[in-house]
């Protein structure tokens, strides 16, 4: 009886794990495989439009890439480069110039709530000027590529032989909302060392290290 | 076979000359005894358990990372990129020798200290406890705040309470006393004598606890002038030093060690080599290195001083000071022979000593004198500033203050109550005095005694300046924002005084009018070069870390009236010891206690981590019956305290090869409040055992057996009782730890015994380099040393090394144990401290160890080697190892992949150089504040996981990515160092690539010195030494000479 029932407990258990295997493999992943990973971020800023409709460098925010181990992301100040002035998408401003002079008034300012949060970070005031009232606070990201500890990745030695950025990171200028488009396994190193190696990077001979010690020390 | 020859090195007294039990040692697979019970978990329920944890692990690891967050700056200061490391030029605040440091800073953080390569007196190199300093940034006990009565309070409250007191201090002309250590800050010491000029009665007393006072009190009365000469050991072709330490602990030792070495050892076509002769009573790593070392009790000291001073008056042709005082210990042979090289080598001849006998170092400025020594490698014209204390002050301030007669004490860099002998007294006077400030940054003996506390800054978060040496100085700058509610010292003395002013400010303006206007190009070739106004010329000092002014010219005639005969030293009663009391390279005069590294690092000869204790020679363990770790009573009978009872002092005793027989010699420094912290250091387990003694704390104080004699503190010389306690106590020494063996039945190739360490003469030298200048130039680089006897080929020649080829070369003769590099390694590569008992255990885990050989019985020489993983191009670690975790690399490195690795252990089992370390826990640090020091480039690695050295591969990595982002096909020479590079005072050890030909790894690869160790076992390692090399007669010209 008792052997029965550990059979059918048994049985039940298989069957479940096959439907599962069967019907969620595409979901399914390695344990530290992050691919597809796609967070939700404090602000939601596209990189769509930066990068792609406007056509950003993205060395223009991520300004360590070609001289530091981290691409960086880019401080409030940054973004206040632009910002200071594009308080809005140029929808919004255009259609509230066009109210406003329809209504022979001053356009009244509008700010949209996702640039709000970068002078709330700053506590400016609407003016742009630091506000004492208000206390300054980083904004927090999720970080979405990521390595192990004790794997170490630097962005200026890829940059700077020629790697494009959209070789790891995928087409970010396409995204509205970032995702890890590889599954940063050592295979998938490994395997771009290879063939950079053999093919070279943008016509240029290279030498990509396949040493342990090139990124694990 | 050869083997019947013992070897001529060896490690203890109990291993080596010394006895029995040799073999049992040394070839024990497990060191410390088995004798816990046999396991109870049975094969199935390991299984068991194995199978469940696997289940979980999966369940466990299918899921999804935790999330992680990115903080960018809100406001990101331009000069700063994340990820990119920062050096900041700056001055070493662990002692006052004021060396130049680059701090490196990481993402706001200092993470390491290294040497500024362009500072005129320590020339790169940084001594161990200026490596370890960077911990006390992060002590996680560190005086946060004021204190009031040991209470927090605002530093309003503080300078409210102390000006209130001071004016009425200053209505009543009450005196006030300002008591600190050396302090080498112009500046500060210009604020505070603006501060003392705002009362009546005021005075600023100076001492050292590790005094210097005799040289400068002889000075006074040979040379008019309360100097301390600058000592020019690069230029000194012969050293005679009494008693002086001047590579470990004496002064400025990182500037001597490089003056030292740079003069040692000439190795052009006709070798030229200084000559060094070192009379001491302890073994010191100074006396390690001397030419001629001969053991010399503290009372035989004067009468040899005065022997030397009468045959060089004889040889100069004046009339001795002295009368001839006779014979005696040393032999007047040597004295004879050396004052012929002193004479012969005049004026680049020097005589030091560290005796705090003022009459014996005023005969020691005779000798210097009547070589004409002075203006050549003694400068008085621009005296070391590094020691200025006053003992005779001192003890007149400690009167005062038993007396009730002082109404305000400012304690600045000083411990009193702790290093001085009458401590107890001196807290006893603390309590009796109205207003007592402490500025320390540490609650320590003297702080704790004191009303008010206001804590000084670190001296990595302070503007500030040093000058070491009159006319060199150093600038120091904050290389991060205060951590803590400290002030510094320059701000609170201004507070006090009524005009409030910022540390920066106060700097500036004394450098705008004190050192601007007296700038000079730093290679001292006028003004025109060090900048034009004071903006430029400020910038440029910044930068550098460095300034030099000039200096007024001034004279110091000698006086040879004052010269005369020591007193002679009361004799010992029979059964009485000669006591030494001396400072340890780490922990010195015990202001670094309190810091991990420094307690744990070995001493560089007597091997032990994390005590003191009362060292004795063999033949006098021997006479007392005494075993290494017996605990002895000391007991001072003091000859000039009146009514004092005996002082005694319970440590365990070490029997320390090279000491002389009469002396008893141990270490101050230890037993240090804030110590009691370490009771809990290394992993916490069931066989876990405390890391302090029964005091509770680290080692004992042994600063009551020291006495005032004769106006200056008294390190030796003091008669002492021993007696055996019947008690033991383990020392955790490392010094038969990781020793290398070769087995007896191990056939060699070749045949013969080859020793570990390989030692030459000069006279073998000149041969060896005329063989090798005659020899054809080998085809390449020797790659073993055997060619005549073929290598069974166990091992492939499949290595080609197209691209670089990593070595590391080690000159034996220039390094001096100091442990400078094994405290740099530590800090560079994120190696934990593992405590008292894990040493016991052999666990130690520093990369490189600094293995310490005698040779000799009686008079034992010392030859130090460092010893890091040799990167062995047939490495027998990497074939051993199941997973791969360990191999080769295109480049020469054994590389170890902690993530890969999974602890078997057969790696270290099989490295025949035993410098694989394994993780037997996660061995956090003690203090969790301290992580901030971690280098993040290099992994912390966890529990179960064998580490070692790797040459500092994140720095070749670092360098090789900087060099191809600036477009340079190669790495080249020199840009890469690695952190025992960088920080060694002796510049003994040099890394790069032995396939660039005009490398300087090369060029060391090809010196006739050059040997590696166990080379006839064909690992071919890729560490390369260089023979050590003394200045004496080889043994074959010296029979010769006997017989002809």
């Amino acid at each position: 009886m008792n052997t029965k029932l550990v059979t059918i407990v048994l049985g039940v258990g298989l069957i479940v794990s096959v439907a599962v295997l069967v019907t969620q493999s595409s979901t399914l992943h390695i344990p530290g495989n992050q691919e597809g990973y796609q967070p939700p971020q404090p602000i939601a800023f596209s990189h769509g439009l930066h990068a792609g409709e406007m056509q950003i460098s993205c060395f223009y925010c991520h300004s360590g890439a070609d001289s530091s181990r981290h691409a960086g992301i880019p401080a409030a100040s940054t973004c206040m480069n632009c910002h200071r002035y594009v308080t809005a998408p140029l929808g919004a401003l255009r259609e509230e110039d066009e109210l406003a002079k329809k209504e022979n008034r001053r356009p009244a300012p509008i700010v949209s709530p996702e640039i709000q949060k970068i002078y709330d970070a700053l506590a400016l005031n609407p003016k742009m000027e630091p506000d004492s009232q208000k206390t300054s606070k980083p904004i927090e990201w999720t970080r979405i590529y990521r390595l192990p500890d004790f794997t170490y990745f630097n962005h200026s030695a890829h940059v700077s032989v020629g790697v494009d950025c959209q070789t790891c990171h995928g087409p970010v200028e396409t995204m509205e909302h970032v995702r890890q488009v590889s599954d940063l396994s050592m295979g998938w190193c490994v395997n771009c060392h290879r063939q950079a190696n053999e093919k070279g990077i943008a016509g240029k001979q290279v030498r990509a290290s396949l040493d342990c010690s090139t990124c694990h020390y | 076979m050869g083997r019947d020859k013992p070897s001529r090195y060896w490690k203890s007294w109990e291993q080596g000359p010394g006895a029995s039990e040799l073999i049992q040692i040394s070839t024990n697979e497990f060191p410390e005894p088995l004798d816990r019970p046999p396991s109870q978990f049975s094969r199935r329920s390991f299984l068991k358990a194995a199978g469940f944890t696997a289940a979980v692990a999966a369940t466990v690891g299918c899921s999804r990372a935790p999330v992680e967050k990115a903080i960018p700056y809100l406001v990101q200061p331009e000069e700063i990129v994340p990820g990119v490391s920062y050096f900041y030029a700056s001055g070493c605040g662990g002692c006052s020798a004021g060396c130049g440091v680059l701090v490196k800073t990481r993402d706001g953080r200092p993470i390491k200290l290294e040497g500024n390569p362009e500072h005129p007196l320590s020339h790169g190199g940084l001594c161990a406890a200026g490596q370890a300093s960077l911990l006390s940034l992060y002590d996680s006990q560190r005086v946060k705040e004021p204190l009031i009565g040991g209470k927090p309070a605002s530093w309003q409250e503080a300078d409210r309470r102390i000006t209130e007191q001071l004016a009425s201090i200053r209505a009543s002309r009450g005196p006030v006393r300002f008591l600190s250590g050396t302090i080498t800050s112009p500046t500060l010491n210009a604020e505070i004598q603006r501060f003392l000029a705002t009362f009546p009665d005021a005075g600023h007393v100076t001492y050292d606890a590790l005094s210097s006072s005799a040289i400068l009190d002889a000075h006074q009365e040979t040379h008019g002038a309360r100097l301390l000469p600058h000592y020019r050991f690069d230029l000194a072709d012969v050293v005679v030093s009494f008693d002086a330490d001047f590579l470990g602990t004496w002064i400025s030792p990182v500037e001597f060690t490089h003056g030292y070495r740079s003069n040692r050892l000439n190795e052009s076509a006709a070798p030229k080599m200084s000559y060094h002769a070192q009379f001491e009573s302890r073994l010191s790593i100074t006396g390690a290195k001397a030419d001629q070392r001969v053991r010399v009790a503290p009372d035989e000291l004067p009468s040899a001083v005065s022997r030397l001073a009468v045959s060089i008056a004889r040889l100069a042709g004046i009339a001795s000071p002295v009368p001839d005082s006779g014979t005696g210990n040393p032999p007047d042979a040597i004295l004879e022979t050396l004052a012929q090289r002193l004479w012969e080598a005049r004026p680049n001849s020097l005589v030091v000593s560290g005796s705090q006998d003022r009459r014996a170092q005023v005969l020691v400025n005779f000798i210097n004198q009547a070589l004409g020594n002075y203006g050549a490698t003694l400068e008085i014209e621009r005296p070391s500033l590094q020691k200025s204390g006053s003992d005779r002050e001192l003890q007149a301030l400690v009167d005062e203050l038993q007396k009730g007669q002082v109404a305000a004490l400012f304690i600045l860099g000083a411990n009193p109550v702790y290093d001085l002998p009458n401590g107890s007294a001196i807290a006893d006077g603390i309590s009796k005095t109205r207003l007592v400030v402490s500025f320390s940054g540490q609650l320590d003996e003297t702080a704790s005694a004191s009303r008010f506390v206001c804590p000084d800054h670190d001296a990595l978060e302070s503007w500030g300046d040093a000058e070491p040496v009159r006319g060199t100085l150093t600038l120091y700058q904050p290389a991060i924002r205060p951590l803590t509610n400290t002030r510094p010292v320059l701000e609170s003395l201004a507070a006090w005084r009524g005009q409030p002013r910022s540390a920066y400010d106060t700097l500036r303006e004394y450098w705008r009018t004190e050192v601007f206007p007296k700038r000079q190009s730093r290679d001292g070739n006028g003004a025109g070069a060090a900048g034009a106004d004071f903006q430029s010329f400020w910038d440029a000092s910044v930068e550098a870390g460095i300034a030099q002014i000039k200096t007024a010219s001034t004279t110091h005639p000698f006086r040879g009236a004052a010269v005369a005969a020591p007193a002679a030293a009361g004799a010992l009663s029979a059964d009485e010891f000669s006591l030494v009391l001396y400072p340890k390279v780490a922990l010195g005069d015990g202001r670094h206690a309190h810091n991990p590294w420094l307690q744990e690092l070995p001493d560089p000869i007597s091997k032990i981590t994390w005590d003191n204790y009362a060292s004795v020679s063999p033949a006098a363990a021997t006479r007392l019956g005494l075993k290494e770790g017996d605990v002895v009573r000391l007991e001072l009978q003091s000859r000039d305290r009146e009514g004092a009872g005996a002082q005694t002092i319970e440590l365990p005793s070490f029997i320390q090869p090279g000491q002389h027989d009469a002396v008893v010699s141990v270490a101050l420094g230890y037993g240090r409040k804030g110590t009691e912290r370490f009771s809990t250091v290394g992993p916490k387990w069931i066989f876990g055992r405390s890391g302090v003694n029964e005091e509770g704390r680290v080692g004992k104080n042994a600063a009551p057996l020291l006495e005032f004699t004769d106006g200056s503190l008294q390190y030796s010389g003091s008669g002492i009782r021993l007696t055996k306690t019947g008690r033991q106590y383990s020392l955790a020494s490392t010094q038969s730890h990781h020793t290398l063996t070769i087995p007896k039945n191990i056939p060699l190739v070749g045949g013969d015994t080859r020793e570990i360490v390989h030692e030459l003469t000069v006279a073998e030298l000149v041969e060896k380099v005329h063989a090798a200048a005659t020899a054809p130039p080998p085809p390449e680089l020797p790659k073993r040393r055997f060619p005549e006897v073929p290598m069974n080929g166990m091992w492939k020649d499949d290595h080609p090394y197209t691209g670089h080829r990593w070595a590391i070369g080690v000159d034996l003769t220039a390094c001096t144990g100091c442990g400078a590099c094994v405290v740099a390694c530590q800090a560079e590569n994120n190696i934990p401290v593992v405590g008292k008992d894990e040493v016991l255990r052999h666990r130690e885990m520093h990369w490189i160890r600094i293995d310490r050989y005698y040779s000799g019985e009686e008079d034992v020489e010392v030859v130090h080697q460092p010893m890091m993983c040799q990167q062995c191009d047939n490495a027998p670690c990497e074939t051993v190892c199941p997973v791969l975790a360990t191999v080769h690399s295109a480049e020469g490195l054994n590389q170890q992949i902690y993530n890969r690795c999974v602890g078997t252990r057969y790696c270290a089992n099989n490295c025949p150089y035993k410098t694989r370390r394994f993780n037997w826990f996660n061995y956090a640090r003690n203090d969790k504040f301290q992580n901030l020091a971690l280098n993040p480039d290099v992994t912390v690695r966890s529990r179960g996981v064998m580490e070692k050295c790797t040459f500092c591969v994140q720095r070749i990595e670092a360098a090789r990515i900087e060099s191809r982002r600036h477009g340079a096909a190669k790495i080249a020479d020199g840009q890469v160092q690695t952190a025992c590079q960088q920080s060694c005072p002796a510049q003994a050890i040099v890394f790069g690539d032995l396939n660039d030909p005009n490398s300087r790894i090369a060029q060391m690869a090809r010196n006739p010195r050059r040997f590696a160790v166990l080379e006839e076992f064909n690992f071919r390692p890729a560490v390369n030494y260089l023979a050590v090399v003394r200045n004496r007669e080889s043994e074959i010209t010296k029979e010769a000479k006997a017989h002809g």
